[in-house]
């Protein structure tokens, strides 16, 4: 039988590049209010958000020169513990599209990579969904 | 009557889409539907007097204005900077609002 996905309250869609502006945090504040109130959540990241989970980034961003002992987290380490914390309730798609037309179809494991056409699959699995940012 | 929540996080130096996302507020609120307009990242800064018609607008015509506690506070900026009759709400709020059976949400 074909894999579906798991139902959820609420479906975001992220869009547009990582580091351009505040989008990713506020994506995560809000999945993470989401996840406190007990609720399903699914992200699906396309265009450039797919960078944010490629396995390539490692763990740990660059040392900060002025503060050199401080370690901080990597994108793909905030998705994955995000992941590992919530197994049940938190489901965290890439556009295999998008992610390889910027190469980064290498994800970390704890994502699933889904086709482009399959996303209305996902729209019809939440109760809800919500668009955040531009490719 | 439909609850509204929409998620302005442009504002206004983003351009003129702002003012136009802040006219369709206003336009479900005329209609008798219920609306929350949020502001976050650099959206909140359209709650300062004098920075958005549209949202002032809203707010005067019984509009609910939030605004990000957490955006507010990246920005230097308190709630007596902002445009008297909005008020600072957190993500969890938002969770709560885009949870609520029935609601309606856009983020732009």
């Amino acid at each position: 039988m074909a894999w579906t996905p798991p139902r959820t309250e609420v479906l975001l869609q992220l869009s547009g590049a990582p580091h351009q502006t505040e989008l990713v945090g506020s994506a995560l504040r809000l999945t993470t209010s989401l996840l406190d109130r007990g609720a399903r959540v699914q992200v699906w990241a396309c265009g450039d958000a797919t960078r944010l989970t490629w396995a390539g980034l490692g763990d740990t961003k660059p040392r900060n020169y002025a503060d050199w002992d401080r370690e901080y987290p990597s994108a793909p380490r905030i998705v994955r513990e995000l992941l590992t914390d919530h197994p049940d309730r938190l489901h965290w798609y890439v556009c295999a599209f998008c992610s390889e037309e910027r190469g980064t179809a290498d994800q970390i494991p704890q994502v699933r990579r889904r086709p482009l056409f399959k996303f209305a699959e996902h729209v019809a699995a939440a109760d809800k969904c919500l668009t955040l940012g531009v490719c | 009557m439909t609850d509204h929540l929409l998620v302005e996080s442009g504002g206004p130096e983003s351009g003129a889409a702002c003012e136009r996302f802040a006219g369709d507020a206003l336009r479900l609120l005329q209609d008798g539907h219920h609306v929350v307009l949020f502001l976050v990242e650099n959206g909140v800064t359209a709650a300062l007097p004098g920075a958005s018609q549209g949202v002032a607008a809203f707010l005067r015509s019984g509009g609910e204005l939030w605004v990000d506690t957490f955006s507010a506070a990246q920005r230097a900026l308190v709630a007596g900077d902002l445009l008297p009759g909005s008020r600072m709400a957190d993500m969890d709020e938002v969770a709560d609002r885009l949870l609520a059976p029935g609601s309606r949400a856009v983020w732009h």
